[in-house]
């Protein structure tokens, strides 16, 4: 091998190095119904990653469960191999929070009937492969009338990754939860093209804050270059995935997050009882799995009661997407009293008239 | 908002993006003005980013936090002058293997800081002028970070093209040989140049993460580097153009982001490859013109074309 050989080697080793260090396990236990959780970014994210991570604490805490977790695991074979791992040290549940790794985790499920997975957010199902969600559209409809009551200049801003129809289900939700405590606001609405690239939401937000906007609100991996920004130009932010409120604490409004310790504990239970059965759970605010992040200054006594009694409606069953639904262009998506069909919540891609912003 | 507003506003949210990619781009301009090329800045800008918002979290001082960056984004570019003069390994793998060191370390290291919180820089008080249509978004945005950014721009054209070290930096540049019969050593040159450069990249990452982003995640330079190393061709080796070619890439991407919410009816995928598209017709004038003089150190362009 001459120096040059060698130095390639060199340089490709260090790659490598490079490589497997963005894994990181820790505290792993003895076996015994361990329960395995693998993120795709870091669990302080204040994030989905934060969200997820709440919950696992919450069967430690609550059910006495050992949990072991795998950070920054990317959504291709790596984290095959981060289940396999887990698997050969006893874990028995695999929670595999991120949406890319459902084929993945369907691959794994095959090699160990023996072992549950549990996947958040996907559709396919095996025998020992079940999937979980919650939907937020509610939550954010409650966020956008507190940010509706809070705005002083009537302009909103939604920052968001990529036109998919979560996203526009949540920016349809805000903003129709604005204009029912303020019927004149508006909302622009910013895509970064990336779930995390702080630069790009950094000047995104500023961009909105320099348009007189002072209530801005995101649906990206992390909340918190958004509200800090907020935070420094001096104007207000609604969160999302989880309660932010340290990173803004003057401009903070609320925020919609998500609740996974009843859904998961309801998970581990049942595959303690041998109730568990491989299915698509859903469920919503009126299962608790979905919630409303603190108060802010910004929020009045009576429109935290009027938020409340809303939220009381929808927790007994008052449907959201109900009509009059017109789409930007003009197009009528749901005439008055009629309600949206499941199929089209889902698959929902248009933003509703009044938001100014591109769809494509 | 008027006219005045809207360009006044475009052009400081400009100069705010554009200024971690400046340190990167003046950096990687000092190392390749010496006949080195290093495509590990991404990974450097990481390091920096990373070490930046460690040492903020940890001290409370933003300074030390761009101070730290510095060291950090030179230590890592240490590996690089290592494996390229040392065991005179080829520059590219060896720029993307410390790339991949820098982003992989920064990640792993990087974990307990995801979600703290820092003080970035305190912006003091302008009185009155904070409420003068020009003068306020002006005095707002020169943070200490873009500050620091434009003294860097100032100084490398300073050193490069008014006093004796730049001129060897220079020499060795365009050839190694020549410059070693007239008594300059080139590898210490060389050395030198790569830590420099190293070092300003890091120093970009720990801007964009202490001051302008006040947050860290990994990854989260999402290929501001490389960019950094394109722009060095448009700004043909010259640190005084660096400013003219970062400023032009940050203003069309703010003004990409500000389209959108103009609602301008083009897609938000197209609009933010406007940066790309304006530097790539900016490289293209710009290689037209100067094909008869050619801009690139001598001894690079050797590194370019040779097929080892």
């Amino acid at each position: 091998m001459n120096r040059r050989k060698l130095s390639t080697f060199a340089s490709l080793a260090a790659i490598a190095l490079a490589l497997g260090g963005c894994e990181k396990k820790e505290e792993a236990k003895p076996a015994g119904g361990t329960i395995g959780f693998v993120y795709v970014g870091p669990r302080t994210d204040y994030g989905y990653n934060y969200a997820m991570d709440q919950g696992r604490l919450a069967l430690e805490k609550d059910l006495g469960k050992t949990t072991v977790f795998f950070e920054n695991i990317p959504e291709n074979a790596e984290v095959q191999r981060v289940m396999e791992r887990m698997i050969a040290e006893g874990v028995k549940t695999v929670f595999a929070t991120s949406y890319g790794y459902l084929d993945p985790a369907l691959e794994v499920a095959a090699k160990h009937p023996d072992v549950k997975f549990m996947h958040g957010g996907g559709f396919k199902l095996a025998p020992n492969l079940g999937t979980f969600f919650a939907d937020i559209d509610e939550v954010e409809y409650l966020s956008g009338m507190a940010a509706g009551a809070a705005t002083k200049t009537g302009k909103l801003g939604f920052v968001a990754a990529h036109p998919i129809p979560q996203t526009l289900r949540n920016m349809n939700a805000f903003f129709r939860g604005a204009k029912s405590q303020n019927p004149k606001v508006t909302m622009n609405v910013v895509w970064t093209g990336s779930w995390s690239d702080p630069t790009k939401e950094a000047e995104a937000a500023n961009t909105l804050a320099d348009q007189g906007i002072d209530v801005l609100t995101m649906h990206v991996d992390g909340p918190i270059t958004i509200a800090q920004t907020a935070e420094k130009r001096g104007i207000m932010v609604c969160g999302y995935h989880a309660d932010a409120s340290q990173f803004a604490p003057k401009g903070w409004v609320t925020g919609a997050a998500w609740n996974w310790a009843p859904l998961m504990e309801k998970i581990v239970k049942s595959i303690d009882s041998g109730t568990w059965k491989s299915e698509n759970l859903r469920g919503n605010i009126r299962d608790g799995y979905v919630k409303l992040a603190s108060y802010g200054p910004a929020v009045p006594e009576p429109v935290k009661a009027k938020i409340d009694s809303v939220k009381k409606a929808f927790e007994g069953g008052a449907p959201l997407w109900v009509g009059p639904l017109v789409a930007q262009d003009g197009t009528v998506k749901a005439k008055a009293g009629d309600t949206l069909s499941r199929e089209k919540i889902e698959s929902m891609d248009f933003l509703v008239q009044g938001v100014v912003g591109s769809v494509k | 908002m008027n006219a005045f507003e809207i360009i006044l506003g475009t052009l400081l949210s400009g100069l705010r993006s554009a200024t971690p990619l400046l340190q990167v781009l003046l950096g990687e301009t000092v190392t390749e003005r010496s006949g080195v090329a290093n495509l590990g800045v991404e990974g450097q800008m990481l390091l920096g980013a990373f070490a930046g918002f460690a040492i903020a979290a940890t001290t409370g001082s933003p300074w030390a936090g761009l101070l730290g960056g510095f060291v950090a984004g030179a230590l890592l570019s240490a590996v690089h002058g290592a494996l390229c003069l040392w065991t005179g390994a080829n520059m590219f793998a060896s720029g993307v293997a410390v790339w991949m060191l820098g982003g992989g370390l920064s990640a792993f290291f990087g974990i307990p800081f995801v979600g703290r919180k820092i003080d970035g820089f305190v912006p003091p008080d302008f009185g009155a002028a904070a409420h003068n249509p020009l003068l306020g978004p002006i005095l707002r945005a020169a943070t200490p970070g873009v500050l620091v950014g434009l003294c860097t721009w100032v100084a490398c054209g300073l050193v490069l093209y008014r006093t004796r070290p730049g001129l060897r930096l220079r020499a060795v540049g365009e050839s190694g040989e020549s410059a070693s019969t007239l008594g300059i050593r080139p590898s210490r040159v060389r050395w030198a140049a790569i830590l420099v450069g190293g070092g300003l990249s890091g120093l970009g990452g720990a801007s964009l993460s202490v001051d302008q982003v006040r947050n860290w995640i990994e990854w989260m330079t999402a290929g501001r580097g490389l960019v950094a190393v394109g722009l060095v061709i448009v700004a043909r080796w010259n640190p005084w153009w660096a400013l003219p070619s970062a400023l032009l890439f940050g203003v069309v991407e703010s003004l990409a982001l500000r389209l959108q919410t103009l609602g301008v009816g083009i897609s938000p995928y197209l609009l933010s490859t406007l940066p790309y598209l304006v530097c790539l017709a900016v490289l293209a004038w710009g290689s037209v013109r100067a094909r008869a003089r050619g801009a690139m150190p001598r001894d690079l362009a050797q590194v370019f074309s040779s097929t080892e």
